[in-house]
């Protein structure tokens, strides 16, 4: 199942697991640490911008929702972040009625502080490490692909993302034996490579094919197709319902710049919103159900500096935490065929900079001799 | 487990009035009602309707799909995907180089992309697919029509009657060779006259044109069930004058790249574009690249460049997801027919002119 790393470089982590799309809720309670851990049980859905509706808990009923709404507290937050005191002479309300709704409403509502200690052991039984098929590419991300971290792969046309996609598909489902959910959404997904790979790493004909059976491709080809089939994926695996789901460990998504890019730019932050609703989703999948996620990207020419950097901006730039920049060749056609290299962009465990360089072959990705890291 | 409200395909106003007020699950609104959600957020009952009806298909699109039945078709393991793949013919080009770099011709469901300095061959090709894309399955064709949208209005009808002409006789050639039922029964219908007449063509004229048309292809397409090719001559002219804002183009050019593969998987036609080139400036030189900047690159799936070496044409195979790069001289050439060795397969295989002597009129 993969390799579990002995020792955090860091040490025990100092910040409790965040459960992305959970807003905190400053409680100025003397006794609370400042540190918040929502709710773990993914069935409740801690989401404390819940409307306030009659029912919710023991005490809130229809007319005190009515007086509150009438002084604009309309969702939990509101309420809870109010001052109890003015809200109960406002709506003429009893002020203990209050404070009993509120303590029951964030008993159901707010996070628990965990230990470091704690987490960081959970964080070793969960966290497996995926072999991406290329050695090279490997040791660039630190023994492999991490579950639980979105990466990203980025690259100008013709660089070889779909190539190390396929590879990372080919050497989980294959060596490892988990399935993996591929989303393809430029039609570049190609089983005849995918095959042609698989063929180059084993010999028997029946493991193959079954290798073959654990790769799930959905074409999803916009942006709202795609926040549906990650919800799907969601659904399954929360529900472990089917031998179809599996025991996922990769999910892989080429591109998610051709969904986005044609919503971004211009006078409309519709695009940004959508594509935050997307890095949230990507960021829940991981981090809850334990998978790695692989994002491939375009690249764009910086202004002033006239280098290459991943595509959709600054606020995506914050969504991976892995990056590495696939570099062609210039002009193909005039020149040989000149290696391609991997470089690192963006990294929580090893030096930015850091290079190697990928031959992708006519079987699999196949390294050559590593670039020293460069400062 | 619950969709968010931001996910499902509403209306930017009203997505934005929604999270305002505090509805966060596709659930609460389904449980709020029209009345409810029309006096909450205060839009009309009509809109309320249609909103809460988009969000119950969405629902019910999951739940379908969560219980195992029959939802998108588009999702599929790697083994079904690749036994469809290899019973998937090609659309050959009639010249045997091209057909090998690109693993056996044109493929379907995927996007073609042909970038070449003026004069080098584009619209020729283009019109050698779409008369190839009509060759009957005995022949090793795959039997469909073609859709041949012009920007630059360089399509010439008598040439495309020539490249008719020539692929009839070759094909009655075959015919003659093998001497099959089928053969002789395919070439009653395979004429001059029904190729052409299956090669519906549009003409754009700006891109606000062509961006219409290929919105309204997929109408068209379902009509015509037996399309198997989309031709785009000149998907670069349009965008390259007259436009002042170029990220609009940018985010106009990734539209359509993303209508174009939706019309390519869901019709299972191939679509080929044209592109043209651009000199880009390097350190101490300056480059032929294909046109319309780097996020272009990304549409389509295969990339064909052709350029001069002296007098000598010379395509290469630059991005393609299985086959290597590589790069092969080709001719084009104009010749009457009188005289083909048979060097031809079985009627199963495609059709494989050898690459020495047997040349067709149009490429080889």
């Amino acid at each position: 199942m993969g390799m579990l790393r002995d020792a955090c470089p860091h040490g025990a982590p100092r910040y409790p697991r965040v459960h992305y799309g959970t807003p905190w809720v400053p409680i100025p309670f003397p006794h609370r640490s400042l540190c918040f851990h929502p709710c773990s049980a993914p069935s409740r859905g801690a989401e404390a911008m819940v409307v306030l509706r009659a029912g919710l808990c023991p005490g809130l009923t229809e007319e005190m929702i009515q007086l509150l709404r009438a002084n604009n507290i309309r969702t939990v937050v509101d309420f809870v972040s109010s001052d109890l005191e003015d809200v109960a002479q406002n709506c003429s309300l009893s002020y203990k009625a209050l404070v009993a709704v509120r303590r029951v409403l964030l008993a159901q509502f707010s996070a628990f502080p965990t230990n470091g200690a704690d987490l960081y052991e959970e964080l070793k039984s969960s966290t497996a490490i995926l072999p991406t098929g290329s050695s090279s590419l490997d040791q660039l991300l630190d023994a492999g692909l991490y579950t639980g971290e979105v990466t990203e792969l980025a690259g100008a046309p013709g660089s070889g993302k779909t190539q190390v996609c396929l590879s990372i598909a080919a050497s989980v489902s294959l060596g490892l034996r988990q399935h993996v959910v591929f989303l393809d959404s430029t039609g570049g997904f190609t089983a005849s490579r995918l095959y042609q790979m698989l063929q180059a790493r084993v010999e028997d004909k029946e493991e193959q094919l079954e290798a073959l059976q654990r790769v799930q491709v959905v074409r999803v080809f916009d942006v709202y197709e795609m926040l549906r089939a990650l919800h799907e994926v969601r659904d399954c695996l929360s529900q472990q319902v089917g031998s179809s789901a599996g025991p996922l460990k990769a999910v892989l998504i080429d591109s998610v710049s051709a969904v986005l890019s044609p919503l971004l730019g211009g006078r409309q932050s519709e695009g940004l919103a959508i594509m935050m609703q997307l890095a949230q989703e990507l960021k829940t999948l991981a981090k809850e159900f334990s998978v790695a996620v692989v994002v491939t990207n375009q690249v764009t020419r910086d202004s002033s500096t006239g280098a290459l950097k991943s595509a959709l901006g600054r606020s995506w730039s914050f969504v991976p935490s892995t990056r590495v920049l696939l570099q062609g060749r210039a002009a193909p056609w005039e020149e040989g065929t000149a290696p391609l290299t991997a470089c690192l962009a963006k990294s929580p465990r090893q030096p930015t900079g850091m290079q190697v360089q990928l031959d992708i072959d006519s079987d699999c990705v196949q390294e050559q001799r590593p670039v020293t890291p460069t400062p | 487990m619950q969709r968010d409200v931001g996910s499902l395909p509403l209306s930017p106003a009203l997505r934005a009035r929604l999270l305002a007020a505090g509805f966060q699950t596709a659930q609460e609104l389904l449980e709020t009602g029209p009345c409810g959600l029309s006096k909450e957020i205060g839009i009309s009952k009509e809109e309320a309707l249609e909103a809460l009806q988009v969000v119950r298909q969405e629902c019910a699109g999951d739940a379908a799909k969560a219980a195992g039945g029959s939802g998108s078709t588009r999702k599929c393991t790697a083994l079904e995907l690749l036994e469809e793949e290899q019973a998937q013919g090609f659309i050959i080009t009639f010249c045997s180089a091209l057909d090998n770099i690109l693993g056996g011709g044109v493929q379907l469901t995927k996007i073609t992309e042909i970038c070449g300095a003026p004069g080098v061959g584009k619209t020729q090709l283009c019109m050698q697919l779409a008369v190839d894309v009509q060759i009957p399955e005995c022949f090793g064709g795959v039997a469909g029509e073609a859709v041949f949208i012009d920007t630059e209005g360089s399509f010439m009808v008598d040439r495309a009657a020539d490249i008719a002409t020539a692929c009839v006789r070759h094909c009655q050639l075959i015919a003659e060779a093998h001497q099959e039922d089928d053969h002789l029964k395919a070439l009653e219908t395979f004429s001059l006259e029904s190729i052409l007449s299956h090669i519906y063509y549009f003409r754009c004229r700006d891109y606000i044109e062509l961006l219409a048309q290929v919105y309204l292809l997929p109408d068209f397409l379902s009509e015509h069930s037996k399309v198997r090719l989309v031709v785009i001559d000149g998907i670069a002219f349009p965008f390259r004058h007259d436009f002042e804002d170029l990220s609009l183009r940018t985010r106009l050019l990734n539209g359509l790249a993303q209508q174009l593969i939706i019309i390519a998987n869901d019709h299972k036609s191939a679509v080929v574009l044209t592109n043209q080139m651009t000199t880009r400036f390097g350190q101490n030189q300056s480059v032929l690249v294909p046109a319309l900047g780097e996020s272009w690159g990304h549409a389509a799936t295969v990339r064909l460049i052709f350029h001069w070496d002296n007098t000598q044409r010379l395509a290469t195979l630059y991005k393609s997801p299985s086959q290597k790069e590589s790069t092969i001289p080709y001719n084009i050439t104009v010749r009457k027919w009188d005289h083909i060795p048979r060097l031809f397969r079985s009627c199963d295989a495609a059709v494989q002119p050898s690459l020495c002597s047997c040349q067709t009129d149009g490429f080889s």
